[in-house]
């Protein structure tokens, strides 16, 4: 992470109330620690005013308006003065850092000439937390570590701050076994209209061809829908998606009642329903968020997810009664019809249910 | 009375000046100047960018009338003017109050530090020396500045500041060897005991110090070159409710003296 991404500007806004008000100045201090390892404090501040201040402690005299290079200089020569009023201490054990000073010239006439200064250094290991004191400005500043901000006075030293609270963000490994959770527990347990849905793929046909080649279609189709509905190509309300989605279940479920046998406009039929699913997945998955760094990552892992939350269904549905009744002379009249017919009326349901929203 | 004092900067002092610095202090006619705020002390200042939240008052005062200082929010300098004529202008920030809390320790040096002797006595009588104080402060800073040609027929004006310092004479007339009456007021009344301390850019370390006469005046004679910074600090207890014990106002003036 870089420190253009820390926003402290903002903050200022934060500091409300006019009886709490402080007085705030423009210097601003941002802390980040990095792989746990090493340090570094980045402070902008108004560079010709510290000048001024370090050149008085020094003993001489006021400089009047110099140029943006030889403040540089000038700040860099008075490194061991400026050391003096600031303060580095891990569970309380100063350290000294690595100092570096840089100046940008002033963006216009009125404006003041910024120094940027930092400070680096090793992570004493096992270190628990952090204290740093500013001593170089009589207004206050905002202090950022990570994602948390401290209002500071001139000269007060920072509260303790725990070092754990600059965390990385998670890693590939982590986010993806998170995204394949989700995305199973999307079908199992949570959604209940996407099982009825295989189920009724499921009990067209008791050749395992039939199951494959349904499965398929419908897998490639949402596959499809929730990629491109992730990069926001495509973009349909869930108000038309969700009842779209009843209904097709409704459809696959009253076709089981009069086909039984696996049909090419079938798979057509499913391919299209697959599309469907996929813009509700997509749906779901935006609720749930992706993140930033890890987008692709997380989009493949929510998909097999989801692929092997239907793939449990239909293991389930087989081994409950697939494996010991799908040969039965019964088992079309005793399990697929009732079957189906429990499907399509639910489905039938939540159609109008869903319309209805 | 006129006193000499040194200050030395290896020894920070707990609360910190405020004062009005202008880009220029001699203006053309049609000029727009930036007033930039700062916070500080040995006239060694920190910017205080435009802070709605804190602003009471900022504004120009001239011939014509008064007009509020434009300016951005978060920016620095916290605001502009346009010179419309030549004269003397008044400028003129006065904010809402700030909480600081200080240990007794601290709050006791910084009481000695600014002379607010009847504050120290209170606490005293109080017996509350060893105890920690809260403080609400306020700033009334003003600045002067002169486009075109300095004349004894224009002069400070009183922008009715809770504590305010008049200069009773242009200091852009002033000859070498005059002094400059400075009067303090406290809700528009001459304000009698408050040390007033002057100091000068070109050697901030050292300082003129006087106490107000019963009158509230004090008379300085400044050395001619550098920009001054005259100052006074009066501090009464706080009110029942304002969650604080104390209620401090920090006014100040700053001009430019020109070279001998």
């Amino acid at each position: 992470m870089r420190f253009s991404q820390i926003l402290t500007a903002s903050l200022i806004l934060l500091c409300g109330g006019a009886a709490r008000a402080h007085e705030i100045g423009t210097t601003r201090v941002a802390v980040l620690i990095h792989d746990d390892t090493i340090y570094e404090v980045e402070i902008v501040t108004d560079a010709t005013a510290l000048a001024e201040k370090l050149e008085a402690s020094a003993g001489a005299a006021l400089p009047s308006g110099a140029p943006a290079d030889r403040l540089q200089t000038l700040l860099a020569g008075f490194d061991e003065i400026f050391r003096r009023r600031i303060k580095l201490a891990f569970d309380g054990s100063e350290v000294r850092p690595s100092i570096e000073y840089s100046v940008v010239p002033p963006i216009d006439a009125v404006s003041a000439a910024a120094a940027t200064i930092r400070l680096t250094g090793p992570v004493p290991a096992n270190a628990q937390n952090f204290t740093w004191n500013f001593g170089w400005t009589f207004a206050s500043y905002a202090m950022t570590v990570g994602s948390a901000t401290q209002w500071l006075e001139g000269a007060e030293s920072s509260s303790p701050l725990p070092l754990t609270s600059v965390t990385a963000p998670p890693s590939r490994i982590s986010t993806a076994r998170r995204y394949l959770k989700l995305g199973f527990t999307h079908i199992v347990p949570y959604g209940l209209d996407h099982m009825l849905f295989v189920l009724g793929i499921y009990l067209l046909s008791r050749r395992a061809r039939s199951v494959l080649m349904q499965v398929s279609a419908f897998t490639v189709a949402h596959s499809i829908t929730l990629g491109l509905s992730m990069y926001g190509l495509i973009a349909v309300p869930p108000r038309i998606v969700e009842p779209m989605i009843a209904m097709s279940i409704a459809y696959v479920a009253i076709e089981n009642l009069f086909l039984s046998e696996l049909k090419s406009w079938r798979i057509g039929l499913v391919f299209a329903f697959g599309l469907l699913h996929g813009m509700g997945f997509a749906g779901a998955l935006k609720e749930l968020g992706l993140p930033r760094s890890e987008f692709v990552t997380a989009l493949l892992t929510f998909n097999v997810g989801v692929e092997a939350g239907q793939l449990a269904v239909i293991a389930t549905a087989f081994l409950l009664v697939g494996w010991h009744c799908a040969h039965r002379d019964w088992y079309r009249s005793r399990v697929v019809i009732p079957a189906s017919m429990l499907i399509a009326c639910t489905a039938a349901y939540w159609t109008v249910e869903r319309l209805s929203l | 009375m006129l006193l000499l004092r040194l200050a030395l900067l290896t020894t920070p002092l707990l609360a910190h000046d405020m004062w009005i610095e202008p880009m220029t202090f001699s203006p053309q006619t049609g000029e727009i100047v930036g007033v930039k705020l700062r916070v500080g002390q040995d006239l060694l200042g920190d910017a205080l960018p435009r802070d709605p939240a804190l602003i009471r008052q900022f504004l120009v005062e001239d011939s014509e009338g008064r007009k509020p200082l434009v300016g951005r929010d978060g920016a620095d300098p916290a605001g502009f003017f346009r010179v419309p004529a030549p004269g003397l202008l008044v400028v003129g920030y006065s904010s809402n109050p700030s909480a600081v809390e200080l240990g007794a320790d601290k709050f006791n040096q910084y009481v000695k530090d600014e002379g607010l002797d009847a504050v120290a006595a209170l606490r005293a009588h109080r017996n509350e020396t060893g105890a920690k104080a809260r403080e609400l402060f306020s700033r009334c800073a003003k600045s002067l500045v002169l486009s075109g040609t300095a004349s004894d027929a224009e002069g400070d004006r009183r922008l009715g500041f809770t504590l305010e310092l008049v200069a009773e004479r242009n200091p852009y007339t002033l000859r070498a060897g005059q002094d400059l009456p400075v009067r303090l007021t406290y809700e528009n009344r001459p304000l009698a005991g408050p040390l007033v301390v002057a100091m000068n850019r070109l050697n901030p370390s050292e300082k003129l110090t006087a106490r107000t006469d019963n009158n509230g005046r004090v008379r300085f004679r400044l050395r001619p070159g550098g920009m001054w910074l005259i100052k006074a600090v009066h501090m009464i207890p706080a009110p029942a409710g304002a969650n604080a014990g104390w209620m401090s106002f920090w006014a100040s003036l700053t001009f430019e003296s020109k070279g001998s």
